[in-house]
């Protein structure tokens, strides 16, 4: 008896909702569902979200299910997805896209039948995601460059000399280990992998003339410098610096997590190397503690020399092949990157938003630490830069960035000599292209 | 209801009801995760440790044994093996002896033994999560418990996880915390010796020790080898310690085995390499266990030889 009541109950429901669906000419509507994920910090997470809802609420037939990682947990996820030709509809990509460009499927078409808005992205802003043939991969996240956060009453407490707009790298170490020194703590809190992009393509774009050298050549088949030396003095620095504690060891390293709990914000550290776009996250955060943090630039290797600054795009939304909904998915891109409503609730997290409108309606109510980013970046844009620069890693750039922050531990450890680890490193980088 | 569909059911009856049938369907489930998440990437990992396949392009060209020779040129490589031995070698012993004292211990007749006997099991049962690891990492952190312990005791910190030659010990600590199953098993091993050895001795007048080491060991050494290999195959196959404690650092340090097969696969995109290793690891694992089966006759006792 109980059995014939159910069935009667679901029968009952199930034409409710059939008449239902005639009454709500909305509900018959065809029901779109995209995958979505991205990698990022809790505060973007956040964001994100509610950003997502913000759409869903405007589009009822569209359902966003979402997911979020932290940056090595993403592509982890990313390539077993790959692998099984599933990948979210919507994806965000960084400078390391050329591994995917498989399951990247270009908007081209979806700009041109209106879709996707670029009409108020400028041409230079759309290049940061564009092939070198012109193929438009997905919409730049926002603007970003790098930068050295750091802590103006530490340095003032030690004595140490504040950064300067043309600071060298041997300032960097001479203030860092004076507040070792005076305060006991790092001077310079761990720059994760990012030592990499310090040590490697910053450092080596510093040296020779404008343009000159990078780490890897232009279109990325092959070295951008002969000379594995030019490595080493950035190697030498970084183990002198983690053997008299101004920088902190791999067992200090391993502590930090994410830009959230970075040294510089846990105040035992004065400074750390951030993407402009952390900057006012963790300012907010050092606010509410009572402290106020600067942004500086990059250190260079002479007070004279290039700035070796890259303004480059932050990370990109793309649209998957594997998409069963590719152009609700450009829309909603399209809306993410346009929407005023949107990118008020995403605060220009993921970078300087490259919409016209939605950077000028942002800049209108900037909190202080956001207006401290954008000064930073017109800053860093008025630097003289090659015509031509390379942001981009080549598929295997993961494991010669290990390799080299192994290297660093190895020169601390004294097995080898920095001179070493800038050949080793140098070999392992040129074996990418074999 | 004629008779030829009747004997038909009945057949039908006798096959469903038939032992072989009844075992298989129980079984198929078994068999079914079996041959799908284990059978088959088996087969296929042994394919694709001779090809280059990479999980971000899905391309996958026969190189042969290039794999295997690289493996061999890899600095990495041998750090990792050296690396792993030592957790071995070093965790695995002191996991069964804590193990044994402790389930020696817990087999006395009082109150409270099954309670104490399931709190020690505890550590085993959360053992290989995150979450334990993460606790880990607190304890043994720069300002963690551990160091906190130690300033008070007016002695000095100890850098656990910056330091590479001591950054692997608190990843031993952690896998000799976790002796609960060895120590169950030790403790069925112990219920089983008769008492009347023991009875014996007593009469003869031997000592504690003595029983332990005469009666005890050699009664128990079965068992002893059963753990001693069960613990050594798992103790090869460490990973989330190390993931999530040090990541493998400083300087490779941490680097276990397992660890560096999942950087090859996911990390470098290099599947066809990290297949290979694991292949290589099956190899150091069998040619491992034959040893302690080899050696086992000299220092196993069975009841039956004598």
């Amino acid at each position: 008896m109980k059995k014939r009541t159910v069935s009667i109950v679901m029968a009952a429901a199930m034409t409710a909702g059939l008449l239902a669906g005639h009454v709500m000419p909305v509900m018959a509507e065809e029901q779109i569902n995209l995958r979505m994920a991205w990698w990022g910090s809790q505060d973007r997470h956040d964001k994100t979200v509610a950003a997502i809802e913000l759409y869903e609420e405007l589009n009822p037939n569209v359902h966003i299910e979402y997911e979020f990682y932290s940056f090595d947990d993403y592509f982890t996820k990313l390539k077993t997805l790959v692998a099984s030709d599933e990948v979210w509809d919507i994806f965000q990509l960084g400078g390391n896209f050329p591994m995917y460009l498989d399951k990247i499927y270009p908007l081209d078409e979806f700009i041109e039948s209106g879709v996707v808005d670029v009409s108020k992205i400028s041409e230079a802003n759309l290049k940061t995601t564009q092939e070198t043939d012109g193929t438009q991969l997905g919409l730049t996240n926002g603007i970003n460059t790098y930068g050295i956060a750091y802590d103006p009453a530490m340095f003032e407490e030690a004595g140490a000399a504040l950064p300067t707009e043309n600071w060298t790298w041997d300032d960097y170490k001479a203030a860092a280990d004076k507040i070792t020194e005076e305060l006991g703590i790092f001077g310079s809190s761990t720059f994760l992998s990012s030592d990499f992009i310090a040590g490697c393509s910053t450092y080596i774009g510093q040296q020779g003339d404008l343009g000159q050298y990078g780490f890897f050549n232009l279109d990325l088949t092959g070295m951008g410098f002969d000379d594995p030396q030019m490595l080493a003095p950035f190697i030498q620095m970084r183990a002198d610096m983690i053997n008299s504690g101004s920088y902190p060891d791999a067992g200090a390293s391993a502590e930090v997590t994410n830009i959230e709990n970075d040294f510089l914000v846990t105040g035992e550290a004065a400074m750390t190397w951030v993407a402009v776009n952390q900057f006012p996250t963790i300012y907010n955060v050092c606010k509410d503690m009572g402290r106020t943090l600067a942004l500086a630039t990059v250190p260079r290797v002479t007070a004279d020399g290039n700035s070796g600054a890259m303004i480059q795009s932050s990370q990109m939304l793309c649209v998957s092949q594997d998409s069963e909904n590719k152009e609700a998915a450009a829309a909603f891109i399209s809306w993410f990157e346009n929407d005023i409503d949107c990118n008020n609730i995403l605060q220009a997290e993921r970078g300087i938003p490259a919409n016209e409108d939605v950077r000028a309606a942002l800049a209108a109510t900037a909190t202080e630490g956001q207006q401290i980013m954008y000064d930073y970046v017109d800053m860093v844009s008025g630097f003289k830069v090659p015509d031509e620069i390379n942001v981009l890693s080549p598929s295997g750039q993961d494991e010669v960035q290990d390799n080299y922050l192994n290297y660093i531990q190895q020169v601390v450890a004294g097995e080898i000599t920095a001179e070493e680890a800038a050949e080793k490193t140098y070999a392992d980088a040129a074996a990418i292209f074999e | 209801m004629n008779g030829a569909s009747t004997a038909k059911a009945q057949g039908f009856r006798r096959f469903w009801n038939n032992d072989n049938t009844v075992g298989h369907v129980f079984a198929a489930p078994f068999i079914f995760g079996f041959v799908c998440f284990s059978l088959i990437p088996i087969c296929m990992s042994f394919y694709y440790s001779f090809t280059d396949y990479s999980l971000g392009t899905k391309s996958a060209e026969l190189i042969g044994f290039k794999n295997f020779i690289e493996l061999f040129q890899d600095e990495v490589f041998g750090k990792s093996i050296l690396k792993t031995l030592q957790y071995v070698v070093v965790s695995v012993p002191l996991k069964l002896i804590f193990a044994l004292l402790v389930a020696f211990i817990l087999t006395r007749k009082s109150r409270m033994v099954t309670l104490y006997r399931s709190l020690y099991y505890v550590p085993s049962l959360v053992g290989g999560s995150i979450a334990v690891a993460l606790v880990w990492k607190q304890l043994f952190a720069r300002k963690g418990l551990f160091n906190s312990v130690l300033v008070n005791m007016g002695l000095n910190k100890i850098n656990w996880f910056g330091d590479q030659n001591l950054a692997i010990y608190p990843l031993i600590l952690m896998a000799v915390w976790q002796f609960g199953s060895s120590m169950i098993i030790f403790a069925a091993g112990l219920k089983e010796i008769p008492s009347t050895y023991y009875e014996a001795a007593e009469i003869d007048g031997a000592s504690g020790i003595q029983k332990f080491f005469k009666i005890t060991l050699p009664c128990l050494s079965p068992i002893i080898l059963y753990n001693l290999v069960m613990q050594t195959i798992s103790a090869f196959m460490t990973f989330t310690q190390a993931f999530v404690i040090t990541g493998g650092g400083p300087n490779n340090g941490t680097l276990l085995y397992a660890l560096n097969v999942y950087n090859q696969a996911f990390k470098y995109n290099k599947m066809g390499y990290a297949c290979a290793m694991s292949w290589v690891m099956l190899m150091i694992m069998s040619i491992i266990t034959l040893i302690i089966f080899r050696t086992s006759r000299f220092w196993v006792f069975s009841e039956s030889e004598t």
